[in-house]
């Protein structure tokens, strides 16, 4: 499929501050694109600059092979979700949604039309003469959600749209909105900061930090094979080894040697940092056979319980490692009990200390 | 928000207190309304008796409706210009131009620092030409300087309870232009303040006369010059004319009020759900 939306060399500062640098990105009609990153890292601005509610530096954007970068975003076509909701206080719910019909000058019988539609979509049909304050907020942002539908914008923004709810609610509106996009096929681009939030509804996820982009994958490689070491540590837990290569294969990390399979673009003395996740750490109550590699002994040391697994810390020689452990009745595990660990070579990834 | 601090009876000093209150408040009006319909008022507790001779008299003097033509004129000038100059220049110093706020508060405060008699003599010799010069032109933009405090503080705490930015940029986002966004938007939820502070310039000018003898004196007589004259010729008369200024004020209030009601409902209620 062609590109639709596309974002080439953007740069945006404010004052000294570097706000993005030389982002690009091209994303394909239909697509949801996330972009993840902790708070300060450009993922809002270069949202608001797909709005029209910044003006890039340089670079240009691209939208179905128009060049929209300096247009006002009144005449984009874009349409946008805030994270404070932003409905008009002063207007019904109905009001709202028709508020950019309004502004395209429908005739009315169609305004009321699609009205019904999209708050047929986010099943909320029955509020439609209530006001905004009567709503809770999960509501809100459906309505909000619907208004900017309303407009069939070319384009989606959502701008945190699920930081203001509270957490079972964030759950369930993010499978909404994922399901009214794919059904409507409608291009969207999505700003978190939470990963989890990111890696469940999109189909690609773009990593930034500090202005920079750090990765773009879909989830399942931003997950499985980051590029850098911010995407290793900001998305998911990984345990941490610093240490030295001794050879094609192995890490002297402290007083362990690791042997991994990604060793090949490292020379021998390089100072690199191994990370397994918790996820791929087993956990053994009895001394495994010598076959296996990469043994660690230590004691429990906390044990989580987050309901479908276990998260363990463990106590290695000083060295904290974190595991993710299915308990079932058969292993059942105590505190300061005395365990064996191990992890696979090919799950644990080597990158350079610097 | 609403009805959410439970009932309780308020206790015996609590409602001495308000009993003051509303008694120091409303004494100096009781007596004035008395006074203006009495004959004579000087050796007993109760008047002598009633007419309404100071009503008739104040009515029939030539310069009665004139000056409160004047005193109108001036005051819904003052409305007007009040609305044109600080309402567009707050919102934009809320949406644009964060950095000047502590500036303008701080202008905002100058006007109650500053005397009535201060401020008019100075604008009388800083405008010392025609056609300015002692005009009502000048009178009215010496009672802008003097009530935008008014103005700005109700129109800037409103702007402040609102989300303005995010509001104009989620109109923006759905196709509104500038003047959409402000007239479909920003107003009438900033509308509350607009109208507190309309309310305030006009009450206040209307009754202003410091500024008014001093700038433009005789040549343009308002309503407050003309009550000031008959304080020294005669006080039932000068009563009967405050009762009637005190009524204008009101009428107009609850005009302003009952004409804007369903706006004031919704924004008040949106407001309170914050």
């Amino acid at each position: 499929m062609m590109t639709y939306l596309e974002l080439t060399d953007i740069s945006k500062n404010f004052g000294n501050v570097v706000a993005v640098k030389d982002f690009n990105l091209s994303i394909k009609k239909g697509q949801l694109v996330s972009f993840l990153g902790p708070s300060g890292c450009g993922k809002t601005t270069t949202l608001r600059m797909i709005g029209g509610f910044e003006i890039p530096d340089s670079g240009t954007i691209l939208l179905a092979d128009e060049d929209i970068s300096k247009i006002p975003p009144n005449r984009r076509g874009i349409g946008m979700v805030f994270q404070s909701y932003a409905l008009f206080p002063n207007m019904t719910i109905l009001e709202n949604v028709m508020f950019g019909l309004k502004m395209q000058h429908k005739p009315k019988k169609e305004m009321t039309s699609i009205a019904e539609k999209v708050l047929d979509l986010v099943r909320l049909q029955n509020t439609a003469k209530r006001y905004p304050h009567q709503l809770s907020g999960g509501q809100q942002q459906r309505i909000a959600l619907a208004r900017a539908l309303a407009i069939q914008p070319r384009v989606l923004l959502l701008d945190e749209p699920l930081s203001a709810l509270d957490a079972e609610v964030r759950v369930a509106l993010r499978g909404e909105i994922r399901r009214i996009q794919s059904d409507l096929g409608i291009t969207t681009v999505y700003v978190t900061h939470d990963q989890e939030e990111a890696l469940s509804i999109s189909d690609m996820v773009v990593v930034m930090n500090n202005g920079l982009v750090e990765q773009i994958g879909t989830p399942q490689e931003i997950y499985r094979k980051p590029d850098t070491r911010f995407v290793a540590t900001f998305i998911g837990t990984a345990n941490e080894f610093h240490g030295i290569v001794t050879d094609s294969e192995n890490v002297k990390a402290g007083n362990l040697v690791i042997k991994t399979s990604g060793l090949h673009n490292f020379s021998i003395g390089s100072e690199v940092v191994a990370l397994v996740r918790p996820e791929n750490v087993e956990v053994f109550d009895q001394k495994p056979t010598d076959s296996m590699v990469n043994v660690v002994e230590g004691d429990v040391d906390t044990i989580t319980f987050h309901g479908a697994i276990t998260r363990l810390g463990i106590n290695a020689g000083g060295k904290m490692i974190t595991a993710d452990v299915t308990i079932t009745g058969r292993n059942i595990l105590s505190y300061h009990q005395h365990v064996w660990l191990s992890f696979n070579p090919e799950y644990c990834k080597v990158m350079a200390e610097k | 928000m609403m009805g959410s601090l439970k009932k309780s009876k308020p206790s015996s000093g609590q409602i001495f207190i308000v009993g003051i209150f509303i008694f120091y408040m409303i004494l100096p009006i009781i007596a004035t309304y008395i006074f203006s319909i009495a004959t004579r008022w000087d050796r007993t507790i109760l008047p002598e008796g009633y007419s309404l001779e100071g009503y008739m008299e104040a009515t029939t003097n030539p310069y009665f409706f004139i000056t409160l033509k004047n005193s109108l004129v001036l005051s819904v000038a003052s409305v007007l210009v009040s609305l044109f100059v600080v309402v567009p220049t707050v919102y934009w110093v809320h949406v644009k131009l964060h950095s000047a706020k502590p500036l303008l508060d701080l202008l905002m405060i100058l006007p109650f620092g500053i005397p009535g008699v201060v401020l008019a003599l100075a604008l009388v010799q800083v405008y010392n030409f025609q056609p300015i010069s002692r005009s009502p032109l000048l009178l009215t933009a010496a009672t802008v300087v003097f009530t935008m405090p008014f103005m700005y503080r109700s129109v800037s705490n409103n702007l402040a309870a609102v989300d303005i930015p995010t509001l104009t940029e989620a109109a923006q986002s759905l196709g509104a232009n500038t003047f959409n966004v402000l007239w479909r938007v920003i107003i009438p939820n900033i509308f509350p303040g607009i109208l507190s502070g309309s309310l305030l310039v006009f009450a206040t000018v209307f009754a202003e006369f410091t500024l008014a003898r001093l700038i433009v004196g005789a040549g343009f007589k308002t309503f407050p010059m003309l009550l000031v004259e008959y304080t020294r010729k005669d006080g039932t008369i000068a009563a009967g004319m405050s009762v009637i200024s005190f009524t204008i004020a009101w009428i107009v209030s609850l005009l302003i009020l009952w004409a804007s009601g369903k706006g004031i409902k919704v924004s008040r209620e949106s407001i309170g759900a914050r």
